[in-house]
């Protein structure tokens, strides 16, 4: 297949030629560590028109033959300028200068062009957070973290602190796609959530996209997280470290050849384990978790790249010899960039994702117990970029994805007899074709269209099994059970997922856009609890869990602000239904559970909103404001009467202010307030015995009918920088910096949950058995923190 | 999930290891709707030789801590066996309670594994029905005594916990209910409600017709805390245990699943990663009438068998 459409290519390029027709194509770095970098816009003075790179920095312009000059912007870079005559197609690299620290040129660089990026581009619904922001934003504990940072943002919200995973537009955790250097990672925390496994010293960019998905991303029907690692510095050694409170950081990046290969090593370990030890009888006691970030990458000749990428995290829990638990993620990519013609550019990237958890505890030989579960993920991904001319760009591809489920393997010894009580392993395919076309209609106008199509197939060799129907939200019972072999497909789905996106340019600051997005779902999260667990499992559709289906519209305004430009706002629209929504029964047992099916609810859900943004890229104080306004509900036969409910995630209101300020050279400061109404939850009315335990009714059978109090927060960090220079006047090698932040500065209790119990005292016969209200605040005071943070 | 207490205590410790400083749960008061009571029937009754007991009372406000229930007087409460015997359950007028009660004679007991009982109670002009099976159950065959290792936390006091033994009936679907009393008080908190699904914990699982696995055997040991909400030892010499198995059906099973997702609450930051949503627990008692009054409650019909032990 390859080779046809090299064929096919091939024509097209000599017809391109016989138009007397050129391109400039080349890749863009970072002029001081040989990055790529993402994002570029490269802007043809002559014609208006222009291009953007890649994420692997490259780009591609086919232009007539003539003289243009080419300007090169990006956000934090100075803009560089290349002037050419085009009678033959050439190859331009360009290295960008990132702009200096220097107080004084940051009042004044940036061009408007680089900061109008939000009116020209017709991406929609997309917020990309570079790592140097994320820094920036004053983190619980003093960590910085890529997930937590995203809460800033339009449209994501968050059950709460300390639970993993974020919500995009009223959707649920697991219907995000979080990619790792393109490997989808199925637990994205530390610690149960308070951390994220994303190193921050590994990561180059963090974009989000909210709605409008461009076709060659599938799988889940809400967000995707699209995190991409750093390449390594390709000039020159560098370490970066930190010490904080919770872990230390430290990685290495450098060439290996210059300007050809290059690697970075990052790693970070927890260490309250160690700091704890002194204190704990029980000297096997073990907390702590650890990950490790690797990436290297070979130039083999200016047509072709490769990268490798891997990630390995653990969380490890020991109470004591006999007992333990632990989790984790691993990750491993290989990429090949290969520039097949000035205009046709391919990368083939092929993935192993494996997401794993243990758990074991042993009294004694004859009595132990050992559970583990995975899910593991290969996938191979060819995707091509075919850039017809300066207005018309073509994106088109497959993904093909094996998946493999081990959702129990249990071995229970008990009293000296073993019992192997472990899950069949589930099988599944999905795979996908896509193509995208992006088309410059006129000056005002700029269209993406394209479409996926889906293909699942839940596969042997395994069990199926039928279930009875019941009661709405009882639990149903197997009927009949069906066994198929090895390879044998138990239930496919296509879905075919169309996706469209539209600009129009009101005004040279101004424009509108409108989006539509079809996403498919296969593979399920499952989890019952209002903030998930590294014991929380994935499971693919089969023949009785149906794959989610979603659908977005979505319409933007998007305006640039000042004279100068240095302000950038959006208005944002959504609305999204989607079907086979996944629920629980009242007392679901959803772990090692053979008959899990048979707890599950099938419903539908539907969020919309308005999101506001406004930002203030330049000058010394810096900064946006997020507000916005949504419902998120899901229906359910069988939960609150069968009507439409809130989900756990819904906020009516959502609203985040971030401010940063450079105070001098070396003093800059974040202040960061948070507001979002409380958490949708259930009342019980009345009570009953049963069996001398109070039990709590709700008489009307409702479901999440009335709110916790609101939420709300203020952060903020001081950052000092070291000093540059010695004593003696001359620059210092190593720069470094200390973080002083305060989480939750009024020391607020803000609710995570309340829950209803009677007291804990053992009820006496004949009296009336007390009842307590309890409200749960994860953080409930103001947690101070400090870290030290070194580079050299 | 077998162990499910192990996953999640170990989430729990990890998690308070780290932020049992900052996090707090505190008793707040809330504000609930008031509702009109329901019916609720409480009738778990057994194969054991003395008087059994079904309660009938109303639901009451859910912060009502005054009051007792109000009891269901003057309703007509009778089990039919599908042998054609029939239990009348008399109301016991002066104990208020809501109780009706049914005394054996001299060697009469209620039941026979494999049973089917149905009960119909008429309160008003409404008729409540339900139907259970009477399952069976195995000899608890001994029970012992230990000391306690590895306790996770500090203490100064030596902890000893009791282990019952007994093996699961061969055959898949057997389901119990194990009930312990110490010193001749039923240990009834939710934390101490102790089930089993063969000799594990999790409908469907492979562990049949052996010994009950460990959480399930010392599940019997009462959870108690002192003032600084500190748990004591289970076990004090002197104390007496004595353990029972009732037979419980699918459904029964099910309903207590429910009803400890729904009140067995560990608060904190177990919140994270346990809280389920509030929901109204099953029942398997009809209003013949389908538009008629709402109803709550239980019927089970249990055979049981027990053993009891002092620790000295």
């Amino acid at each position: 297949m390859g080779a046809l459409l090299l064929l096919f290519f091939n024509t097209n390029t000599k017809k391109a030629l016989a138009q007397t027709k050129f391109t400039v194509d080349g890749v863009i770095k970072d002029a001081s560590d040989g990055e790529t970098l993402t994002g570029v816009t490269i802007l043809i003075k002559e014609t208006g028109g222009g291009t953007v790179s890649n994420v692997y920095g490259f780009y591609s312009i086919t232009l007539p033959a003539g003289a243009y000059t080419l300007e090169y912007s990006f956000v934090g870079y100075e803009k560089a300028v290349h002037h050419i005559i085009l009678d033959k197609s050439q190859k331009v690299n360009i290295e960008m200068l990132g702009q200096s620290k220097q107080l004084e040129e940051i009042t004044v660089v940036a061009e408007t062009e680089s900061r109008a990026l939000n009116v020209k581009s017709v991406e929609m619904s997309t917020n990309k957070l570079d790592i140097k922001t994320i820094q920036k934003l004053p983190a619980l504990l003093g960590e910085v973290d890529v997930v937590k940072s995203l809460q800033f943002l339009p449209g994501v919200s968050q059950v709460g602190e300390g639970s993993s995973g974020f919500n995009v537009r009223g959707g649920s955790t697991g219907q995000n796609l979080v990619l790792l250097d393109e490997a989808p990672v199925y637990n994205s925390a530390h610690m149960l959530g308070f951390f994220s496994v994303f190193n921050p010293d590994a990561v180059k960019d963090v974009k989000l996209f909210k709605g409008a998905i461009p076709a060659n991303y599938g799988g889940r029907t809400s967000g995707v997280l699209d995190v991409r690692m750093k390449e390594g510095n390709m000039k020159q050694l560098e370490v970066n470290g930190g010490v904080g409170l919770i872990f230390s950081r430290l990685s290495v990046e450098g060439p290996l050849q210059k300007d050809k290969s290059s690697f970075i090593v990052a790693a970070r370990r927890s260490y309250i384990d160690v700091l704890a030890k002194p204190f704990l009888s029980n000297s096997n006691f073990g907390l702590n978790f650890y990950d490790l970030t690797l990436k290297t990458n070979y130039t083999l000749n200016h047509k072709n790249r490769i990268y490798l990428s891997g990630y390995l995290g653990r969380d490890n829990f020991n109470f004591s010899d006999d007992a333990g638990f632990n989790w984790g993620n691993r990750t491993a990519t290989i990429r090949w960039n290969s520039v097949l013609s000035n205009r046709l550019f391919l990368n083939i990237s092929a993935v192993y994702s494996k997401y794993d958890y243990e758990l074991g505890i042993s009294e004694d030989s004859n009595n132990a117990y050992a559970w583990n579960s995975d899910v593991t993920n290969y996938l191979i991904k060819p995707d091509f970029s075919y850039y017809i001319n300066e207005k018309s760009e073509l994106v088109f591809g497959m993904e093909a994805n094996y998946f493999q489920f081990n959702p129990a393997r249990t071995v229970g010894i008990t009293n000296g007899e073993k019992v192997d009580n472990s899950l069949e392993k589930k099988y599944a395919t999905e795979g996908a074709v896509y193509i995208s076309h992006k088309f410059e209609v006129s000056q005002r106008i700029e269209v993406v269209y394209g479409l996926r199509l889906s293909h699942f197939r839940y596969l042997g060799a395994g069990t199926a099994y039928a279930y009875n129907d019941t009661v709405p939200g009882r639990r149903r019972s197997v009927v009949s059970e069906n066994t198929y072999s090895q390879g044998e497909t138990i239930a496919a789905y296509t879905t075919p997922e169309p996706r469209a996106s539209a600009k129009f340019e009101v005004n040279e600051v101004s424009s509108l856009k409108a989006s539509y997005t079809r996403a498919a779902q296969y593979v399920h999260f499952i989890s019952n609890t209002t903030a998930s667990n590294p014991l929380n499992v994935w499971t693919p559709s089969t023949n009785n869990l149906r794959p989610t289906i979603s659908d977005q519209y979505t319409l933007g305004y998007f305006r640039t602000l000042g004279n100068k430009g240095q302000y950038e706002a959006s208005a944002e629209l959504f609305y999204k239904s989607s079907s086979n929504e996944v629920d629980y029964i009242n007392g679901a047992e959803l772990l090692s559970n053979r008959y899990l099916e048979g707890d599950l609810l099938s419903g539908s859900g539907r969020a919309y909103g308005l999101e506001l943004y406004a930002q203030k890229k330049t000058g010394r104080m810096t900064g946006w404001i997020s507000y916005t306004l949504s419902r998120s509900e899901t229906k359910f036969n069988g939960i609150n009467r069968g009507k439409w409910y809130p989900t756990r995630y819904d906020q009516t209101h959502n609203l985040k202010v971030v401010s940063m300020f450079e105070i001098n050279k070396r003093w800059s400061a974040t202040a960061d307030f948070t507001f979002t109404t409380g958490a949708p939850t259930t009342y019980p009315d009345q009570r009953y015995l049963s069996q001398g335990l109070l039990i709590p009714y709700n008489s009307t059978d409702s479901r999440n009918d009335v709110r916790l109090s609101s939420y709300h927060r203020l952060d903020i960090s001081l950052r000092v920088d070291g000093k540059t220079h010695t004593k003696s006047g001359k620059q210092r090698k190593n720069l470094d910096y200390w973080v002083f932040s305060v989480y939750n500065i009024y020391g607020r209790k803000n609710a995570f949950s309340t829950y209803f119990v009677q007291s804990n005292e053992r009820s006496v016969i004949g009296q009336p058995i007390q009842t307590e209200a309890h409200q749960v605040s994860i953080i409930g005071a103001m947690v101070p923190s400090l870290s030290y943070n070194f580079k050299f | 999930m077998e162990y499910k207490k192990t996953g999640t205590t170990s989430l729990l410790l990890a998690a308070t290891f780290i932020l049992s400083f900052i996090s707090c749960d505190d008793i707040i008061s809330v504000d609930t709707e008031n509702a009109d009571p329901v019916l609720n029937i409480d009738a778990w009754i057994n194969d054991k030789p003395e008087t059994q007991v079904i309660f009938l009372t109303f639901t009451q406000d859910y912060f009502d801590n005054e009051n007792l229930p109000v009891p269901a007087s003057g309703a007509s409460v009778v089990i039919s066996a599908d042998d054609g015997r029939q239990y009348i359950f008399q109301e016991d007028v002066l104990a208020t309670d809501g109780s009706y009660r049914w005394t054996p004679g001299d060697g009469e007991t209620i039941g026979l594994p494999g049973s089917t009982y149905a009960l119909t109670v008429v309160y008003g002009q409404e008729t409540f029905v339900a139907t259970s099976v009477m399952g069976r159950v195995p000899a608890v065959d001994s029970l012992t005594f230990s000391k306690e290792e590895d306790l996770g936390f500090q203490s100064d006091e030596d902890f000893y916990q009791a282990e019952f033994w007994a093996t699961d009936l061969t055959g898949k679907g057997d389901t119990y209910w194990i009930r312990t009393h110490k010193n001749g008080s039923l240990l009834n908190k939710a934390s101490e409600l102790n089930i089993a699904y063969d000799a594990g914990q999790t409908a469907g699982s492979e562990f049949d017709g052996v010994t009950f696995i460990t959480p399930i055997r010392i599940g019997i040991n009462a959870n108690d805390e002192d003032e600084d909400e500190m748990p004591v030892s289970p076990l004090k010499p002197g104390d007496s245990i004595y353990v029972e198995i009732h037979s419980l059906t699918e459904g029964s099973f099910s309903y207590l699943q429910q009803v400890i997702a729904q009140t067995d609450k560990n608060g904190g930051l177990s919140e994270l990663f346990t809280s389920t949503p509030l929901a109204n627990v099953s029942t398997n008692i009809a209003n013949q009438n389908d538009n008629g009054s709402p109803v709550v409650g239980f019927f089970n019909v249990a055979s049981v068998s027990g053993l009891g032990k002092r620790f000295k």
